[in-house]
C-alpha cells in the first residue's frame, strides 16, 4: 500500500516545488506586505485620522489573505506551469500510453505524487512565507513608521489569534491540492506537437490562478464564521 | 553575473524598442489587431478575477471594521483599498500568467522554428514586424482591462457588502468621493503602465531570445512569469513609497 505512493519521487517534486520557489515566494510576499501596510497606514489616517492600529490591522489582512494567496500565485506561474509542461510533454511522446501498457495507472504514478507534495509544500511555503510577511511588516511599520516594538507586537496580539495562523495553512493546502490537479489535468488532456504543449500549459496557469482567486472567496466566506 | 548581463540585455532590447517609437516606424493596423486580440482573450478572465477580488477584501474589511463600530467606512475603504492597490496588482498578475506566457511562448516558438531568421532573410525587420506591436498592444490593453477590473471588483465589493454585511448600495457609495481622489485614480494607471512595460519587456525579451528548441520555450516562459512577478513587486513598492513620501510633504507644507 505504501509503495503506490513513491515517497521519493514526492520528495523530489517537493523539492522542485517547495525549495525551488523558496527565494522568489519570500522576496515578493516579503515586498507585498510592505505595501500593504503601507497602504493601510495611509487609508486609516484618512478614515479615523490615527493610525495606531496599522499594525494589527495590515498583519490581520496578511495572515489572513495576502500570504496564502500571494504564494499561491507565485506557485503556479513557476511550479504550475513547469508541471503541467512536464506532463504534457510525457503525453505527446506517448510515455502515459506506455504506463498504461505496462499496466500503471497514470493518475497513481503521475498525479499523486505531485498533488501529495504540491500540497505539503504549500503548507510549508504558507507557513515560511506568513512569518517573512510579519517580519517584514514589523520591520517596516518600526523604521519607516515609528511604531515601537512593542506596540507592534502588543497590536498583533490583540488582532491575532492561532487559529488565522491555522486558517491560512489550511488555505495553503486546498491550494496546493488545486494547483497539482489542474496542471495535470491539463498535461492530460494535450494536443500533439509543441503548439499544444505551449497551449496547454498557459490554459492550466491561467485556469488555476482563477480558481485559487474563487476558492479563495469561498473559503474566506466560510471562515468568516469562525472568527 | 549572468542575471546582471540578461538585466543588460533587456534594458538594451528596451530602448531598441522604445527607439521604433521615437521614430513612430511601427504599422498602426498590426497594433489594432493586437490590442483587440490581447483584450478579447483576457477580459472575461480579469473580470471575473476582479469582482471575486473584490468580494474577499470586503468579507476582510466587514470583519475588521465591525470590530470599531465603523462599518459605514467599508465601501469608501474597500473602494479606496481596490483602486489603489489590489486592482492593478490583480491585474498585472492575471495578465502576466496570460498574455505574459502567451506572447513569450508565441515569439520563442517562432524563434526556435526559424521563423524570425526567415523573416530577417526576406529582408523584414523581425523586431519591427513582431515585437513592436505586441510590446504597444500589450501596454494600451491593459487599461482598458484594468478599468473592466476595477468596475467588476467595485461590483463584487457591492454585492458583498449587501450580502455578508447588510449595507445598502447607497451607504455603500456614502464616502467613496470621500476617499478615492484624483491623486488614487493617478496612481493606479501610473502603477498600471509600470507594471505593464515591465510585462511587455519581459515577454518579448525573453520569447524572441529563446534557445533550445521546445525545451527552451518552456524554459523562456517559466523565466518571463517569474521574473515579471518579481519585477511588479518591487515596481509596486517604489511607487507606493513615493506616494507616501510625496503625501506627507503635501501634508506637512
Amino acid at each position: 500500500m505504501m509503495k503506490k505512493f513513491r515517497i521519493p519521487e514526492s520528495m523530489k517534486q517537493i523539492e522542485f516545488i517547495a525549495w525551488q520557489s523558496l527565494p522568489v515566494v519570500l522576496f515578493c510576499v516579503a515586498f507585498a506586505a510592505v505595501v500593504t501596510i503601507l497602504e493601510s497606514s495611509f487609508h486609516m489616517r484618512m478614515a479615523i485620522q490615527n493610525d495606531s492600529m496599522v499594525p494589527g490591522f495590515a498583519a490581520m489582512l496578511i495572515l489572513r489573505e495576502l500570504a496564502v494567496v500571494v504564494t499561491a500565485l507565485l506557485v503556479t506561474s513557476r511550479a504550475g506551469a513547469g508541471m503541467a509542461a512536464e506532463i504534457s510533454s510525457m503525453k505527446i511522446t506517448e510515455q502515459v500510453e506506455a504506463l498504461k501498457m505496462l499496466g500503471i495507472q497514470p493518475w497513481s504514478y503521475i498525479w499523486l505524487p505531485r498533488f501529495i507534495a504540491s500540497v505539503v509544500s504549500l503548507v510549508i511555503l504558507t507557513a515560511l512565507a506568513n512569518s517573512f510577511c510579519l517580519f517584514s511588516a514589523f520591520w517596516v511599520s518600526n523604521i519607516y513608521l515609528g511604531f515601537s516594538q512593542g506596540m507592534f507586537i502588543g497590536s498583533l496580539q490583540r488582532f491575532i489569534q492561532f487559529q488565522d495562523f491555522l486558517l491560512s495553512l489550511a488555505k495553503g493546502a486546498v491550494f496546493g491540492a488545486i494547483i497539482s490537479t489542474v496542471s495535470y489535468y491539463f498535461g492530460m488532456n494535450c494536443k500533439d506537437g509543441a503548439d499544444g504543449v505551449g497551449n496547454s500549459t498557459t490554459n492550466s496557469v491561467v485556469c488555476s490562478s482563477l480558481l485559487i482567486i474563487i476558492v479563495d472567496f469561498a473559503l474566506g466566506y466560510m471562515f468568516s464564521f469562525l472568527y | 553575473m549572468s542575471f546582471l548581463t540578461s538585466l543588460g540585455q533587456g534594458v538594451i532590447f528596451l530602448t531598441t524598442i522604445l527607439g521604433y517609437f521615437k521614430r513612430l516606424d511601427f504599422s498602426v493596423n498590426e497594433v489594432f489587431e493586437q490590442i483587440w486580440k490581447v483584450t478579447k482573450e483576457s477580459a472575461l478572465m480579469t473580470s471575473t478575477a476582479g469582482f471575486f477580488v473584490g468580494a474577499i477584501m470586503t468579507i476582510q474589511f466587514t470583519l475588521q471594521l465591525n470590530e470599531f463600530g465603523a462599518l459605514g467606512y467599508l465601501g469608501g475603504l474597500a473602494t479606496s483599498g481596490t483602486v489603489r492597490e489590489i486592482g492593478p496588482l490583480l491585474i498585472a498578475f492575471m495578465l502576466s500568467g496570460k498574455i505574459g506566457a502567451y506572447t513569450s511562448a508565441e515569439l520563442g516558438t517562432m524563434r526556435v522554428t526559424e521563423q524570425i531568421d526567415a523573416l530577417k532573410c526576406l529582408g523584414a525587420d523581425p523586431i519591427r514586424e513582431l515585437v513592436v506591436p505586441r510590446f504597444l498592444a500589450i501596454i494600451l490593453s491593459s487599461f482598458f482591462l484594468l478599468g473592466f477590473g476595477l468596475v467588476m471588483s467595485i461590483l463584487g465589493g457591492v454585492f458583498m457588502a449587501r450580502i455578508f454585511g447588510g449595507i445598502s448600495p447607497e451607504e455603500y457609495f456614502r464616502y467613496v468621493p470621500q476617499f478615492v481622489h484624483l491623486g488614487s485614480i493617478v496612481l493606479s494607471f501610473l502603477k498600471c503602465l509600470l507594471f505593464a512595460i515591465i510585462l511587455a519587456t519581459n515577454c518579448s525579451f525573453f520569447g524572441f531570445y529563446a534557445s533550445g528548441g521546445a525545451l527552451g520555450v518552456g524554459r523562456a516562459v517559466v523565466k518571463t512569469a517569474v521574473i515579471t512577478m518579481v519585477g511588479i513587486v518591487i515596481a509596486d513598492w517604489i511607487t507606493s513609497q513615493i506616494a507616501d513620501v510625496i503625501l506627507r510633504t503635501v501634508v506637512q507644507s
